[in-house]
């Protein structure tokens, strides 16, 4: 069963990173890749929410099944480490430096802030359903 | 199979997603073109672009890598040109197609014009 939950979380997360980052990059029309820093800055928020919810001393919001699910399947599908690997080398490949450590650097800074205000605010839902 | 001095080039600007028939639009206009006996045809691809649509094209970022630009070029006569451009007329349903007049210097191993 657990590999069914990552699969159908896997397949929404990945549809949903596709036109995610289509819509982005159409909006944007720059050659540079913030379609993927936005489905990462915001999958690492969506994951540190279901973890704060899911914290042992939590409501038990969310079973092993559920936590399958969000965190594994639809996070796994929806961000990518690849694409953000493989866009940086087209940068680097490019000579273009400054915008491959700035994304390097500015991706896993944004990462890093939203999936920590992602888990405080699933630990703050957890205090306000336990009051 | 000889192309007079004074010719003609043929470029067509399309992308590579375009279908015809179940095969790549690109492959389907060259296919004609040999089979219309044209002198030659070239396929370039482009690592970026954007067409009339404003909708950008590049190598660079995944997402927008999937519909590269394709410039198919063909020189040939004037008169051959003129025979393939109907065919083509319901090939190609969205692109840029341009003609000009170019000199030949040299084809194939013949002698040099």
């Amino acid at each position: 069963m657990a590999y069914l939950w990552v699969a159908i979380g896997g397949a929404l997360g990945s549809m949903a990173r596709y036109g995610c980052s289509g819509l982005v990059s159409s909006l944007t029309g720059s050659a540079l890749p913030y379609g993927t820093l936005l489905v990462n800055v915001t999958g690492a928020a969506l994951i540190g929410l279901f973890a704060g919810l899911s914290v042992p001393e939590g409501r038990g919001l969310i079973p092993v099944s559920g936590r399958l699910f969000l965190m594994t399947g639809i996070c796994g599908g929806y961000t990518t480490f690849s694409t953000f690997s493989l866009e940086t080398l087209n940068l680097m490949s490019d000579g273009e430096w400054g915008w491959a450590i700035a994304n390097m650097v500015g991706s896993v800074a944004l990462c890093m802030v939203a999936v920590w205000l992602g888990f405080a605010a699933g630990l703050e839902l957890n205090q306000v359903r336990g009051a | 199979m000889q192309i007079p001095k004074d010719a003609a080039l043929l470029r067509i600007f399309i992308g590579e997603s375009q279908r015809y028939h179940g095969h790549p639009l690109y492959e389907a206009i060259v296919m004609k073109a040999r089979e219309m006996h044209m002198a030659g045809a070239t396929v370039l691809r482009g690592p970026m672009g954007y067409g009339r649509s404003s909708r950008l094209h590049t190598a660079k970022v995944l997402r927008l890598s999937e519909d590269l630009p394709i410039v198919v070029e063909i020189v040939d006569s004037q008169e051959k040109i003129d025979e393939l451009l109907p065919a083509l007329d319901g090939m190609i349903g969205s692109g840029l197609i341009t003609l000009e007049k170019v000199q030949v210097l040299k084809y194939g191993n013949g002698p040099v014009a």
